[in-house]
Parts: C-alpha cells; sequence; structure tokens
C-alpha cells in the first residue's frame, strides 16, 4: 500500500470533505433545533436571566464538578467523574497546547500560540487515554450505564479513542513507520470530525445552547403560564 | 572521455596501464570496501560471475572486489538529462568517496553525459548512438530529469527527438537504469500541480527494466556512485524499497537519524530561522520540518564530504525524496497543517447548505405538524 498517496489523501481532499461535513452537519443540527419553536414569553421575568446563565455555568462547569459531595456526582459514579474530568482536560489540552495540532490551528486560522512542553502533553494524553479505558469499562460494568448504553455509544468512544491511540503513537513511532500510524492518525481524525455532528460528540457545541437556555429559565422569576 | 579506453579491457588492466601497481591497486579495492561500508558480501555473488567462497556474512569484501576489477570491465554508461537542472550533475561532481573521478578514471567510462560532454550536437547524439550499438545490454543508463508524456511529449526535445523517445530507445539496450534526482524518479519539480507538461519518473514509463530511484534534489552523489560501484562489483542492483530506492540509503527517515531529534522528544522548538533555539540545535519541526516522513541518507552520509546538511545548517527538511515533495503543502508549513488551507468561502457555502438543509428539515417539520393538527398554542409564533 502506498501510505505516502494515503497520507496525502488523509491530509488533502479527505480533510476537506470532512471539514465541510463537519461545518455544514453541525450547522444543520443547529438551525433544526433552533427552528423548531419556541414559546411567547407572555410573563416579564423580575429575576435576572442573564444571571441565571452566568451561574448556571458557574455551578455546572466550573464548582459542582469538583466538589464531590454536592449533587452526589462523585457518590453516583466516581470513575464518571474523574475519568470523565481527566478525558475532557487532556483531549482540550492536546487539541489546543500540542505543537502539531497548534500548527494545523495556524494553518487554517493565519495565527498560532505558544506550545506546552511535550512531556507535559504527554502525560496528558496518555492520562486521557487511560481515563477512556476506564470510562468504557465502567459503561460495560456499570448495569444502570449499560441499559443506557446502544451501537451508538460503542462507535461515539471509538471514534474518539483511535485518533487519541494513534496520535500518542505517532508523537512516539511506535510499532508502525511513521507516515503509516501518522495516515492512521489523519484518517481517524477525518472521520471523527464526520460522525460529530451526527452524534452526541455534538455535545460540544450543543451543550453551550441548552445550558444558555436552562440557565435562563432558572434565572426567570415570574408565574409560568 | 571514451577515446583510448576500450570497455573490453579490465578495470585492473586499465589501472595498470595507468601506472597503478598491484599493491595499490589492492589498497584501493580495500579503501573502497571500506569507504561503501561493506559489512561481509551478500550471497549470492554467482550473479556476478564470482565464486560464491567469496560470498557470505563475516566475508571481506576486499578480494571480492579486486577479483571484480580484475575481471571485468569498466561499465559503460550513458547518461540522459530530460525535464532537470543538471543540480544531480552538479552534486555527483562533488561526491567524495569515491570522486566521480575515480569513478570515470577508473570503473565506469561515461559514454554520453551533455553536460559533462566536451562534444556538441549531431557528434556527440552519433557517439551514443554507436556506444549504444556496440554495448546493447551491457550498460547503465543514469537519467536526470522528468520525462513529458503531454501532447505527444513535445515539451522536451533533444536533437528534435522527444524525452520519451531517447529515453525509450536508450532503456531498450540497458542492462539497467539509474534514475537520478527526484524529477527522473517520480516527476520532481515538472510534476507539481498543475502538471502542464504530464512530467513522469522514469520507473512510470520504463516497466520492463530494473529502475533503481535515487530521489533527492539533488540525489546525494555518494549513494549514485555507491549502486554504480554495487552493480560493477556485485552485477546486481541493491535492495529496493517500495519506492524501488536502495535500502540501504533510504531505510531510515532523516528523523530517525537527526541530531536535533532529542531536543523534538524534549518538545524543544525552534520558533523562527536562526532564533536562540535553532542555534542551540532544538528541533525545526514548527518551522515546516518534513523529516518524520521522509525516507533519506543526508542525516548520515551529509554533504561535502560530510560537513554538514540542510537541518544541521539551520534549515528544515523539504521532503525532496518523497513522491510529490512540491505538492506536500508548503516548505514552512508544518507537518500536521492540512494539506490545502480550505478557504473561508468554502467553509461559509458548507455552513449556508448545512443551514439551507436545516430549514428545510423544519419547515418539513412544521407542515408534518400542521397537517396532523397537533401544533400547541405558541407554535405558530415562533
Amino acid at each position: 500500500m502506498d501510505w505516502n498517496a494515503t497520507l496525502e489523501f488523509a491530509r488533502g481532499p479527505f480533510f476537506t470533505a470532512a471539514l465541510f461535513v463537519f461545518v455544514g452537519g453541525l450547522t444543520y443540527r443547529l438551525v433544526r433545533v433552533l427552528t423548531l419553536g419556541w414559546s411567547r414569553d407572555r410573563v416579564p421575568s423580575a429575576g435576572s436571566k442573564a444571571g441565571g446563565v452566568a451561574k448556571s455555568y458557574g455551578k455546572g462547569l466550573i464548582i459542582w464538578p469538583f466538589v464531590p459531595w454536592v449533587k452526589q456526582t462523585f457518590a453516583g459514579n466516581a470513575v464518571t467523574l474523574i475519568a470523565g474530568g481527566i478525558f475532557h482536560l487532556g483531549l482540550f489540552a492536546i487539541i489546543i497546547f500540542g505543537a502539531p495540532h497548534m500548527l494545523a490551528w495556524k494553518s487554517m486560522l493565519g495565527f498560532g500560540w505558544p506550545t506546552l512542553p511535550l512531556p507535559i502533553i504527554d502525560w496528558l494524553a496518555a492520562a486521557a487515554i487511560a481515563a477512556m479505558v476506564a470510562l468504557a469499562i465502567n459503561r460495560v460494568a456499570n448495569p444502570l450505564l449499560r441499559k443506557l448504553s446502544g451501537p451508538a455509544e460503542a462507535l461515539n468512544w471509538l471514534f474518539v479513542f483511535l485518533p487519541m491511540l494513534t496520535g500518542y503513537m505517532t508523537t512516539h513511532h511506535l510499532l508502525f513507520r511513521y507516515e503509516v500510524i501518522y495516515s492512521l492518525h489523519v484518517l481517524a481524525v477525518d472521520v471523527m470530525l464526520i460522525w460529530i455532528p451526527f452524534s452526541r460528540i455534538s455535545h460540544f457545541v450543543f451543550y453551550f445552547f441548552s445550558r444558555t437556555i436552562h440557565g435562563a429559565q432558572f434565572g426567570k422569576r415570574a408565574v409560568t403560564p | 572521455m571514451t577515446k583510448g579506453s576500450e570497455p573490453q579491457e579490465t578495470i585492473y588492466e586499465h589501472l595498470r596501464s595507468k601506472g597503478v601497481s598491484r599493491r595499490d591497486f589492492v589498497k584501493y579495492c580495500g579503501a573502497l570496501a571500506g569507504t561503501m561500508a561493506f559489512c561481509g558480501v551478500p550471497a549470492p555473488v554467482e550473479a556476478s560471475g564470482l565464486p560464491a567462497s567469496l560470498a557470505g556474512p563475516q566475508a571481506d569484501a576486499t578480494p571480492l572486489i579486486v577479483r571484480a576489477f580484475e575481471t571485468k570491465p569498466r561499465v559503460p554508461v550513458i547518461w540522459l538529462e530530460f525535464q532537470d537542472c543538471a543540480g544531480c550533475t552538479e552534486a555527483l561532481t562533488r561526491s567524495q568517496s569515491p570522486t566521480l573521478g575515480d569513478l570515470v578514471l577508473n570503473e565506469i567510462s561515461i559514454d554520453y553525459h551533455e553536460t559533462l560532454f566536451a562534444a556538441a550536437g549531431f557528434q556527440a547524439e552519433e557517439n551514443r548512438d554507436a556506444m549504444m550499438q556496440k554495448y546493447h545490454g551491457q550498460y547503465v543508463l543514469v537519467v536526470e530529469g522528468s520525462i513529458p508524456v503531454a501532447d505527444g511529449g513535445i515539451h522536451c526535445t533533444i536533437g528534435g527527438r522527444t524525452a520519451l523517445d531517447l529515453l525509450e530507445e536508450a532503456a531498450e539496450g540497458a542492462a539497467a537504469i539509474i534514475s537520478t534526482g527526484n524529477c527522473s524518479s517520480f516527476g520532481g519539480l515538472p510534476k507539481a500541480d498543475p502538471n502542464p507538461t504530464e512530467a513522469k519518473g522514469v520507473w512510470e514509463i520504463i516497466t520492463d527494466k530494473p529502475v533503481v530511484n535515487i530521489p533527492g534534489c539533488p540525489a546525494i552523489p555518494e549513494v549514485t556512485t555507491a549502486v554504480l560501484l554495487q552493480f560493477i562489483v556485485f552485477g546486481t542492483l541493491p535492495e529496493l524499497d517500495d519506492l524501488n530506492r536502495p535500502k540501504t540509503f533510504y531505510g531510515q527517515t532523516i528523523h530517525d537519524r537527526c541530531l536535533r531529534r532529542p531536543f523534538y522528544e524534549a518538545g524543544k522548538f525552534a520558533k523562527s530561522f536562526d532564533d536562540e533555539g535553532a542555534r542551540k540545535g532544538w528541533c525545526l519541526y514548527k518551522l515546516g520540518c518534513k523529516g518524520p516522513t521522509t525516507y533519506n541518507a543526508c542525516a548520515t552520509i551529509k554533504w561535502d564530504a560530510g560537513l554538514s546538511f540542510p537541518i544541521q545548517s539551520g534549515h528544515p527538511c523539504l521532503g525532496c525524496s518523497q513522491p510529490n515533495f512540491w505538492d506536500g503543502g508548503g516548505f514552512y508549513q508544518g507537518q500536521s497543517a492540512p494539506l490545502n488551507r480550505p478557504g473561508a468561502a468554502a467553509v461559509g457555502v458548507a455552513a449556508a447548505a448545512g443551514a439551507v438543509v436545516g430549514a428545510g428539515a423544519a419547515t418539513a417539520n412544521r407542515m408534518k405538524k400542521r397537517r396532523a393538527g397537533s401544533a400547541e398554542p405558541g407554535d405558530e409564533d415562533a
């Protein structure tokens, strides 16, 4: 197999196509949800909706996850909280502050930024990969999660896990020739980009919309018709 | 260059006629074995007409080279240049071990070379034709430059004949073909998008002969001389990778043998040309280095008698020994970057398409709702 040609394909036309599907797909989902219809706000709110939104983000994103006893998040399923947190932290640190990823952003946005040293990125990557494995085991082992999980969940996990695993292997030149594992990494990323809009991984966009709307509702002080 | 030197005369006889003593001859063979880094002798050697007793992993290569030079005539070489810049020839004249001088005076007989030849015009063409006829099936054909095939190949003609025609004619009688440089190996610069001449590498055109690709821009001269020497000594071509490159020289990436590699591992990168990091020897990955995906021997053989190579001198690897390296993204763009920067307009079109489909789906949903007659109060206000 001609891996140089595969790499060119993965970095070239396939990536462009995947990016278009990603952007077009997310816009489609967003427009579809936003045009579902809004209830008319018939009663003026005595409270601050914006304050509710701020509180919602502050609590939901910054405070609650780090206070184990609140809402029983920790007691309920510690693995979900800890491994989920480590995974998200590692993922975003790597995507934004890993040198090769910053260069990819730079080529598309036209500007770059400082990156984290490889040893730090490396540990975050290893931790994120281990967290993903823990989350997969947890999902299978926990009877409640097992009931909630279907093939889509397995695919979500797979399409995120493959880029992370191949990315780690690419950095360390493990098992395969560099252009082989690098091609696999880029292919995995391309597939993930295509998959995201049509899966629950799209929560990385929709989470913010839903939390904003919920926050506004929480902040509202009025009789709900 | 062939005047007065009959290739039927063995290399040893040729050297003796120039006054080289037996002792110096054997010393020279030993030096060649050393400079070519022959570790043992690859079996079988029968193909080269040499006794099997000289082969084996522990065998000393010197007697084999001595025997080969005693029994073999100088190898006739025909060197054709097509869509090229003569850079590979320029590089070859700077080969250090062996030097081109050694090679030409001792082991090979270059019978046609447009750049090095004193003769020109019809005289040179006639000489080439005569040599191809005389040494049919014996000569080594070295090709420098790509071959255009568009419009019947008219984009490169020499003496009124197309490069394609000249190549096919010369390849027909060649014992082996060596493509030196990226252009003759993979099309090189002339093949870069949009490739108006439909430039091709030799091995895409000549498929019934062994073709050794020695890509690079230019090719490392010692690799060319080493391949020629192997052909002279063993009568064989080196073991090749899937792109027909000698594995000995193209078996590892530049990155694998790079002197800046430890800094890659440590995550220390030069941020701009000749900044403090670059001078301290830090990795040039962020300056667009293509070392991780480039297979060549620059980091080990280096250039100008082992003086330096681009990365050592502070310039990132361009990946010049890989196919399509001119179209492999910007030279100074990170290797992890996508090959093409998607335009904002194109991304906008994708988003607009998504929005249109989304709006269409929403409209369809509403119509469905209306038809079902189950619209809730307030929905129509949306």
